[in-house]
Order: C-alpha cells, then sequence, then structure tokens
C-alpha cells in the first residue's frame, strides 16, 4: 500500500490476479520448454529477425535466445539458468517442475485453500524428498576408483538427450576420457583443463578426443615448418615485439640521428631475447633433429619471426591466457615470463606439432606428448548449427561426468526416481503430517511425476497408462524407469540410464523455494516503467 | 604497418562506429572509382590499419573492419550478427543433422529491411550476376536519404559495411528491454556472468593475434547505463592482457538519455557548429558529427609512411597511438583526460591573419569544458583534412600548416605550450547514408559560402560531397570543470553521511572505501591541472 503512496501511477494487481498472473506465467515457460525434455524430445529451431537461425534442443541456451518479459518467468528462467551454473545440467527439468508445482497448486487454490498451507506442505515434502534422495542413489565408487561404466552411462544419457544415439555414443568415450585425463588425485577437477576446439570441417561423426591440444592460430611466418616432429616446447609469457617504453617515448628527438639510436636502442632489446630464445634452442636440439616451437602469451613482431624462422624455430604469438596452463599440463615444463634464466626444466615435450589451415582460419595441434593432463575435444561439423549443437551436448556430457565423480554417486534415471519419490510421499510421509498440509505433500508428489509424463508424452506414449504401469510396478517394490521406446516399465541399472545425484539434488531444492515465493505473492505492482519514464 | 583494433560497446557507440565505418567504406569506394576525385585516390592513408584482409572457406577474399562490437540482443535489426559475407546459404532443415527427432520452429517476425538496405543489396545482387545497373536514379537516392531521415532505428539501418562475424557481439539473456538497461548496476555482473567475458575476450584476441604490430586499440564506450559497468570489465580485462598496448578510450553520450537529464542537457547542438542543423534526439545525427570527429583524430595514426621525418604531398603529421597518448598525458602532466574539439567542416584557412577563424571555430564535443581557458601548459593535437584555402580550392599541406600556426599567433590567448598539426589532404567523404544536417550556407564540397543558398531545406549527401574537417585533442586545464563536477557529485551523491547515493553504489559494489579512492584519483587529476585549487575546491 505504501508504495500506491509513494507512486500513484503504479498499477496493483490485487491478489487472487498476482497469483494466477504467476501460475499463468510458470506454465507458459513449462509449456515452451517440456517438449525439450528426454532422449525424445524435439529439436527447436529459432529464426531471428534477421533471419539468422539457431537450432538447440539445449534449455539453458533456448532460455537464453527467448526474449523473456514477464517477471515471473524471468524468475523461473534465472533459477534454472543458475541451476545449470551450478550443476551444469537440469534447465529444462527445473522449469518444467516449478510449472507443474504451480499447476498442481492451482487446483488447490481454486477451491479455497490458502497458498501458505500449501507452501507448508512443499516444505515438508521437500525435506522428505531429499532424504529419500540419499537412500535412493546408487554408490559410482567400485573399490577405490570411480566406476568407469556408470561414468559412461551418466554421460551416456546425458548425451542422448541432446544428439542422435549413435553420435551420443561416440562422444560419449571422447567425453569420459577427457574428464579422466585431466583429473588429479586429491584436487577439484578443472573442465577449463579440457579445452572445446571446434573446425567447420567434414563430419560430426569425425569429432575426436586430442591428447594434447589444440591451438586455434599458428605460426605468422611464410618460412616456419608446418609441421615437426620431437618437438621442446617453450611456453611463455615475454614480449616479443618491439614496443617504446615509456620513459624514451618523447615527442621532441633534437635530431633524426637521435631518434634512430633510440629505435635502434630499443630493437636491441628485443632482439636480445629472442637470442636469449635461440640459445636455449641450439643448446637442446644441437646434433639431433629435435626441433623447437615458441608459444608466447603476448605478441611476436616481423623481426622477430624472422630471426626464429631463420633457426628453423616455429613461434606462435598471442596465446590465449589459459593456454599457458593446458600447454604446461599437456607438455610439461612451465610457463616462463622472462627468458632471462631459462634452462631446460622449462621446456615441455611433443612428439608432433602440426598446422591445420581451412580458409582464413588456422589450427595448431600439439600432440603426442607424454602423460598429458589436458586434452582437447575438437569438434567438427560441416555447419555452424551442428557445431553448436555437439559443443552443447560436449559440455553437458563432460558435467555430467565430473559431477559423478564428486557425488561419488548417481541416481537412477528414467523417471524411476521420481516416481519412487512419489510414492514414498504418499505412502510414508503423508500419514504423518498433521492437517491440510498433507494436500501440500500431495501436490509436491504430484508435481515430481511432471518427469516421467513429459518424457513419454515426448516419446508419443499415453501418459496416463505410462503412469499407472509405472506406479503399479514400484508397489511391487520394483524400481522401474520408463522404456521410450514402447512405453513398458524397464529396469534403468539394466538400461544404463542414470542421472546426476548433484543435479537431482539442486533441483528438489530450488524448485519449491521458487513456486513458494510465487505462491505466496500478495500483490504485483507494476512500478518500475512509468517511474522510469520522464514526466 | 601498425594495427589498430576497435572496441565498440553500447548503443550510441554503435551509432557513432556504424557512421565512422561508412565513412572508411567510402574512402575506399572512392580510391577505387576512376571517375572520383583525384584527391580521394592518393589519399595516402592506410586503410590496412583499420581493416584486415582475410577469406572465407569458399576462398572468396574479403576486407573487413578490425573490429568487435558489443551489443543488446535484437539491435542488430535487420543485420545478422555472423555478418554477411561469411554466412552460408543452406536450407535449414538439412542442417538438423545432429537429431533425429522432432523439429519444432518458432520465428519471430523478420525485420523488414529499409529502402537503404534494400537497395544495398539489390546492388550487391546485380554484381554477382554481372549486370552493371546504372539506373540507380537520382529520385532513388532521393528516396534512400528521406527514408533514413525519417526512421532509423538501429545503428544497422544506415550501415553500409560488410562485418566479420567474429565482430557483431549480442548479449542474450538478459531478459529485459534496452531501455532498462540503464544502469551501472544493472550491467555490473553481465561481462562475469555465463561465459560472456570469455568469449568477448576471445573474439579481441582473434583481432590481436592477426595484427604483426598492433600500435593501439580504440574503445568507443557509452558513458552510462549498463554498458559501462560491461565496458570497465572488459577494459580491466584488456589491461591485463595487454599490458602493453596503448587504449584510446572514447566516452559518448547519447543525446536520448533520459536517466540523466540534467547533464545531458548539454548537447551537442549548436555547440557542434554554427552550420550544422541537428536534430538532437535522433541518435542518427548526433552520431554522425561524433563519427567524423572520431575520423579525423585518428587520421594522424594512418598516415604512410608512419615516420614524422618524411611528409609526403598529401599528408604530414603522423605519429602513433603511444605517442600521442605520451604527447597528451605524459609530459610534464600526468592529465588522462583529454577534450575533443572539432570544426566541422572547417572554414576556409586564409592568409591573412584577420580573416583566420580556424581556433575560434572549434568547438568542445566534450561536456561541461571551461571556454577562454588560458592554460600555458596546455598540449594539443590537431587534425585537418582536407583543408580548403582562400581562393576555394584545395589547401597544399604547407598552407594548411601555415595557417594553424598563424591562427595561434592571432590568438596567443589560447596558444598552447605544443601543438602537433597532422594534415591530410583527403577531405572528409559523405556517404549517401550520412544524415541531412547541413545548413544552407555549406557548399557542394563543404565550404562555407558567403551567402545562404535559396532552399532552406538541411542539406544532406546529395548536395554535400565532401567537408573539410579540423579537429582537435587536447589535454588542458579547460577540462577541470569535467573534473571537479565529478568529484563534487561523487562527494555529494555518496562519499558524504547519508548522501542519498551511497546505498545505491554499495549495490553497485562500490564500498565507502572504493569510493574515497576514486574521489583521491580524481582530485589527483585536479591538482595536476590546477595545483593552485586544490584548497579552494572544497567549497564546492
Amino acid at each position: 500500500m505504501s508504495l500506491r503512496v509513494l507512486n500513484p501511477n503504479a498499477e496493483v494487481l490485487n491478489k487472487s490476479a498476482a497469483l494466477h498472473m504467476n501460475i499463468n506465467a510458470a506454465k507458459g515457460l513449462q509449456d515452451v520448454l517440456k517438449t525439450n525434455l528426454g532422449p525424445k524430445g524435439t529439436i527447436k529451431m529459432l529464426v531471428g529477425g534477421a533471419g539468422d537461425i539457431k537450432l538447440t534442443k539445449d534449455g539453458n541456451t533456448l532460455l537464453k535466445e527467448m526474449q523473456i518479459q514477464n517477471p515471473t518467468a524471468i524468475m523461473i528462467a534465472r533459477t534454472a539458468v543458475a541451476q545449470d551454473d551450478i550443476s551444469g545440467d537440469g534447465t529444462t527439468s527445473t522449469v518444467i517442475f516449478i510449472g507443474e508445482l504451480m499447476k498442481q497448486s492451482e487446483r488447490y487454490i481454486d477451491e479455497g485453500m490458502h497458498p501458505r498451507v500449501l507452501v507448508d506442505g512443499f516444505e515438508i515434502a521437500k525435506r522428505a524428498t531429499l532424504q529419500f534422495l540419499e537412500k535412493f542413489k546408487t554408490s559410482a565408487i567400485m573399490g577405490n576408483e570411480p566406476d568407469k561404466e556408470i561414468l559412461k552411462m551418466v554421460a551416456r544419457t546425458t548425451l542422448r538427450t541432446k544428439l542422435y544415439e549413435s553420435l551420443a555414443d561416440q562422444l560419449t568415450d571422447i567425453v569420459v576420457n577427457s574428464v579422466l585425463c585431466i583429473r588429479k588425485p586429491e584436487e577439484p577437477i578443472d573442465l577449463f583443463m579440457v579445452e572445446i576446439m571446434h573446425m567447420r570441417h567434414k563430419f560430426d561423426v569425425d569429432t575426436r578426443l586430442v591428447e594434447g591440444l589444440v591451438l586455434d592460430h599458428g605460426s605468422r611466418h611464410p618460412d616456419m615448418k608446418r609441421r615437426a616432429e620431437n618437438c621442446y616446447i617453450l611456453t611463455c609469457n615475454v614480449s616479443l615485439e618491439y614496443e617504446k617504453s615509456e620513459i624514451n617515448a618523447g615527442f621532441f628527438y633534437s635530431n633524426a640521428e637521435q631518434r634512430e639510436a633510440m629505435v635502434a636502442a630499443e630493437r636491441r632489446s628485443v632482439d636480445e631475447r629472442v637470442k636469449k630464445i635461440i640459445e636455449m634452442k641450439n643448446k637442446v636440439c644441437a646434433g639431433t633433429d629435435n626441433n623447437f616451437v615458441v608459444i608466447n602469451q603476448k605478441g611476436i613482431d616481423p623481426p622477430s619471426l624472422d630471426l626464429l624462422a631463420r633457426e628453423g624455430i616455429i613461434a606462435l604469438r598471442r596465446a590465449k591466457r589459459r593456454n599457458m596452463e593446458r600447454l604446461v599440463l599437456a607438455c610439461g615444463g612451465e610457463a616462463v615470463n622472462s627468458v632471462d634464466d631459462l634452462t631446460p626444466d622449462c621446456l615441455g615435450w611433443a612428439g608432433l606439432v602440426y598446422e591445420h589451415v581451412l580458409g582464413e582460419e588456422k589450427y595448431t595441434f600439439v600432440e603426442h606428448v607424454k602423460n598429458p593432463h589436458s586434452c582437447t575435444i575438437l569438434i567438427k561439423g560441416p555447419n555452424d548449427h551442428t557445431i553448436a549443437q555437439i559443443k552443447d551436448a560436449v559440455r553437458d556430457g563432460l558435467r555430467s561426468v565430473k559431477n559423478t565423480l564428486e557425488d561419488e554417486c548417481v541416481v537412477l534415471g528414467a523417471g524411476a526416481f521420481e516416481v519412487a519419490a512419489r510414492q514414498y510421499l504418499i505412502n510414508e510421509v503423508k500419514k504423518t503430517v498433521q492437517g491440510r498440509a498433507q494436500l501440500g505433500v500431495e501436490a509436491f508428489a504430484d508435481a515430481l511425476l511432471v518427469v516421467p509424463k513429459t518424457l513419454a508424452e515426448n516419446a508419443g506414449l499415453d501418459t496416463q497408462d505410462v503412469i499407472i504401469a509405472l506406479k503399479s510396478e514400484h508397489d511391487k517394490g520394483n524400481v522401474v524407469g520408463l522404456n521410450l521406446v514402447n512405453g513398458e516399465a524397464v529396469d534403468p541399472q539394466f538400461a544404463g540410464i542414470f542421472d546426476n545425484y548433484s543435479v537431482k539434488r539442486q533441483l528438489i531444492n530450488s524448485g519449491p523455494v521458487i513456486a513458494s515465493q510465487l505462491l505466496l505473492v500478495d500483490e504485483v505492482i507494476r512500478a518500475g516503467r512509468n517511474m522510469r519514464k520522464p514526466t | 604497418m601498425r594495427e589498430i583494433v576497435t572496441v565498440q560497446v553500447g548503443g550510441f557507440a554503435n551509432f557513432v562506429g556504424s557512421h565512422f565505418w561508412n565513412f572508411q567504406d567510402e574512402l575506399l569506394g572512392l580510391a577505387d572509382d576512376p571517375e572520383s576525385d583525384p584527391i580521394f585516390k592518393n589519399q595516402r592513408l592506410n586503410m590496412d590499419v583499420l581493416y584486415r584482409a582475410g577469406e572465407t572457406q569458399m576462398g572468396v577474399a574479403t576486407y573487413t573492419p578490425r573490429v568487435v562490437s558489443v551489443n543488446f540482443q535484437g539491435s542488430l535489426g535487420s543485420m545478422s550478427s555472423s555478418g554477411t559475407i561469411y554466412s552460408e546459404k543452406i536450407s535449414a532443415r538439412s542442417n538438423i543433422s545432429t537429431w533425429f527427432g522432432n523439429v519444432t520452429t518458432h520465428a519471430s517476425e523478420p525485420r523488414k529491411k529499409n529502402l537503404f538496405l534494400e537497395s544495398l543489396y539489390e546492388e550487391e545482387q546485380d554484381k554477382v550476376r554481372g549486370r552493371e545497373n546504372d539506373n540507380m536514379s537520382e529520385s532513388q537516392d532521393k528516396d534512400i536519404v528521406e527514408c533514413l531521415d525519417k526512421g532509423v532505428e538501429y545503428w544497422t539501418d544506415f550501415s553500409k559495411v560488410h562485418y566479420h562475424p567474429q565482430s557483431l557481439y549480442e548479449l542474450s539473456g538478459l531478459w529485459m528491454d534496452s531501455q532498462d538497461f540503464n544502469n551501472y548496476g544493472i550491467g555490473r555482473d553481465i561481462f562475469s556472468e555465463g561465459s560472456r567475458g570469455e568469449e568477448l575476450s576471445e573474439r579481441l584476441r582473434f583481432f590481436v593475434e592477426e595484427c604483426d604490430h598492433i600500435q593501439g586499440i580504440q574503445f568507443l564506450v557509452d558513458d552510462s547505463g549498463g554498458f559501462s559497468a560491461l565496458a570497465a570489465d572488459f577494459l580491466e580485462n584488456i589491461a591485463d592482457d595487454y599490458t602493453n598496448i596503448p587504449l584510446l578510450l572514447y566516452s559518448v553520450r547519447s543525446p536520448s538519455l533520459h536517466t540523466n537529464t540534467r547533464s545531458s542537457k548539454r548537447s551537442i547542438s549548436g555547440k557542434a557548429s554554427k552550420y550544422l542543423l541537428l536534430q538532437d534526439e535522433k541518435l542518427y545525427h548526433s552520431s554522425a558529427v561524433y563519427a567524423a570527429a572520431l575520423h579525423s583524430s585518428i587520421i594522424p595514426f594512418r598516415m604512410e609512411p608512419l615516420s614524422s621525418a618524411l611528409d609526403s604531398s598529401e599528408v604530414s603529421g603522423a605519429m602513433d597511438v603511444n605517442t600521442l597518448v605520451q604527447m597528451l598525458s605524459g609530459r610534464d602532466r600526468q592529465n588522462i583526460v583529454a577534450i575533443l574539439d572539432a570544426a566541422i567542416p572547417s572554414p576556409a584557412l586564409s592568409g591573412k591573419q584577420s580573416e583566420n577563424t580556424l581556433v575560434m571555430d572549434l568547438q568542445p564535443l566534450t561536456p561541461e569544458v571551461a571556454e577562454d581557458v588560458e592554460d600555458t601548459r596546455a598540449i594539443e593535437s590537431m587534425s585537418l583534412l582536407g583543408a580548403i584555402g582562400s581562393e576555394g580550392i584545395e589547401a597544399s599541406i604547407s598552407e594548411a600548416k601555415d595557417a594553424v600556426h598563424a591562427s595561434y599567433e592571432q590568438n596567443t590567448s589560447v596558444r598552447p605550450l605544443f601543438c602537433n598539426v597532422s594534415v591530410s589532404r583527403c577531405p572528409l567523404p559523405v556517404p549517401l547514408p550520412f544524415p541531412r544536417i547541413f545548413g544552407n550556407l555549406i557548399g557542394r564540397k563543404g565550404e562555407i559560402l558567403g551567402s545562404p543558398l535559396s532552399d532552406s531545406l538541411p542539406r544532406g549527401p546529395l548536395d554535400v560531397h565532401s567537408v573539410p574537417l579540423a579537429t582537435r585533442l587536447r589535454s588542458s586545464s579547460a577540462i577541470l570543470p569535467f573534473l571537479e563536477r565529478r568529484m563534487g557529485n561523487l562527494q555529494k551523491y555518496g562519499i558524504q553521511w547519508g548522501a542519498v547515493g551511497s546505498d545505491l553504489v554499495r549495490t553497485w559494489g562500490f564500498g565507502r572505501e572504493e569510493l574515497q579512492e576514486m574521489r583521491e584519483n580524481l582530485s589527483k587529476m585536479v591538482a595536476e591541472l590546477n595545483p593552485q585549487l586544490l584548497e579552494s575546491s572544497d567549497s564546492d
């Protein structure tokens, strides 16, 4: 009310209208995203105003491309995107879960129930579901090591929701192996150490794992070798270009000679640095047919390139900051900030370095490295759309493997968890709840079923039949999920369908929080825009 | 060759950029056109400084601006963010090779190309088909000018340049209208959120890596709103990654800014020149003036050969970005804020001192600048483009230089300690999509006429083909009011006890100490320019 006093222009929606606005917004967003879910979902083609086309099956990408106006929908979208940021997946599930919670609540509210009661029920159900999840999860550890089969199954489950089956299966190994490659004992997994590089070239099935590094640039000198074997790698962050030092950069040289002298002096100091590198090269390569490659984060100007090329050294400039770290992990040695005290220990090693040119794009492959702790997933595809989709899928796949390694457990997929949790809530938890909050628990339990329902719907199955079949199997004590091909019950363990524990946990945590906030809204005051308009 | 990479961040910055690249495109076109004035053919301005040569995967050679432009999602109008020349034209249906399931299409309403873009497109199609189309009638051009004058919504509406697919970056997933993206706080986490910062740095790196010996980065940014916060983060990133590359920051202020009405009242109309008719509210108009000034001020960086020792008959006074930066900010005063003045068009140069008005005609584009300041320690860099001599013909290099010195001799009160003069005989070409902003005292070659032409309409690209320009960057104490005002506002709204803005700036992520540090920095800048003022400034 006070706001209305402050700003008489504000548009105020009363409680019931506000509530229904929220519910409708949540349902609307759910409608857009729900066809995305699962391995039988629909891919979306977005055509922009300028005619550019984006293809996506990823909820996160889709949300970002949408121009959402409704404040409620924006709130849900932010939660869903945050879900992705935290756990790497589950954007679509979050949106449809929140939508379903709102939808279930609507039924009770229309019958005159107070949202507060529902919200209390949600809270009880949420805690019970999280406890149930702890009991339900499956360990992903075999002895002391992570179970590679489970890692593969988790990755495959994720990838198959984004790519056609055989491509997904091919990428499964790539994704799992790349995470295992960068994993170091007792350290958190840094997925940035897996470089994802793409080339618009050949076909999607040519996507591969490069044990080593692929850089998106090449040498900038015509005489440098395009291919070299047995290479020492110098990773450095040293300027090899002539630049005027600040003190000397005056405008007032008394004469041309003085100016020339100044320039020459500055040039000399750059040359000194180049010479130090060349000395190192001669030290380690002399008398052998080994090669020497310099990968520099700073610039290298043409005169320096010339000097290096004359010595047969391959040099790349302006490498990504992150590649400094990756290179050292892949090839060994260390990244140096100065060439003053170079020792052979600073150098890394790669069996093969070669360049690949596509139009104006150049790629440098650093391969055949010993014991790499960094690697590159090289995505290939005939066009940008294909590449973008594989990239989305690979990101999700990597996250799912990382999550599994960190969670040390997984959750049975294909809707098995949701049905089991629902039965648990209805059969056990609901009884223990006093009064009408029971209905909140029930609404929550039914909302969980949105996952198997949507999976079935997207597969063109009859949702009623499917849900009844699943429920009765669970009542018999069989933990089953949904076979999307024939609509029958299937053992997810047997079918190899696993979801991430942390994704589920996050989903169950955040969904009810947002739904509760939206249900407890008293008034919606639309004031912002009017206030900003000049009066 | 010393390359420059351009970064444009924000709505108005992109408007300015669009005009700026149009000028370059026009210069490129005129240099190739056998019918154009020889002055354009022999301009001795190196376009490679700003442009990059590349090729598409089909092997077609391309020549595109070395620019990274950051836009609001949807602000590219009918232009595709992947540019035009590199795009593959395959039907979308056959593209879906990664998914065998169903496809649904969500199409936004196609944005219609305006008359200008339509005509560009047709022209290109004709070229592809090998058909020379000469019936680009005068009347069609008239319609185009008319159409642009009436409705420019996006900066792409009047752009005739092909951009590289790495150039145009759209901010997606903000879920707000561009009008709501209007304060620093809103833009605060935009750069770091998701992978935006990484993507932007990658795009910049793409252009920088290609440069054999980059001389600098020019960075255009909207001076307030969400983009300013994004730009601040971006700049910090650039400073980390490219420690020794000098950066020229141009902070542009859109005249249509509502949030900041008080300070934006000081608009550029009437200031820019008495010969221009600007409609202030039109970004399309005001951005053209800024772009012209920008073009002129960076001319010295593009002159061939890049050495002040050798002057040709076409250009003189070359220098690189570093030299300019050192000259303006690093001599005996550490002042990092320069004032940009412009005279569009510049007056005819006259040997006779009494008629020489050049210095007086330069008007500051920078707001809140003190006028008639005597600053004996000022440092200036003046650029003259296509200056016209007293007889109405193009002045030679030495004539132009002499005129500048004569002008200062005459107005000794504004004479700086040092002034670098860069002269190019090539005037600013006026491309077709340039707005109609010239008054009826401007002739065909931008000369100022003695008596007004009969038609009272604003004159546009069809009537005025080129314009002589003069701009000046100066490091002078005339900037003091600007700095003092900033400092005063910071104190009044942010630092004082119970200041109205203190909560707001806290939500923007600035603690009290940071604010004090900021004020400290500002007061240092003020003191640098005017040590005596330090004590008395408290009363402000």
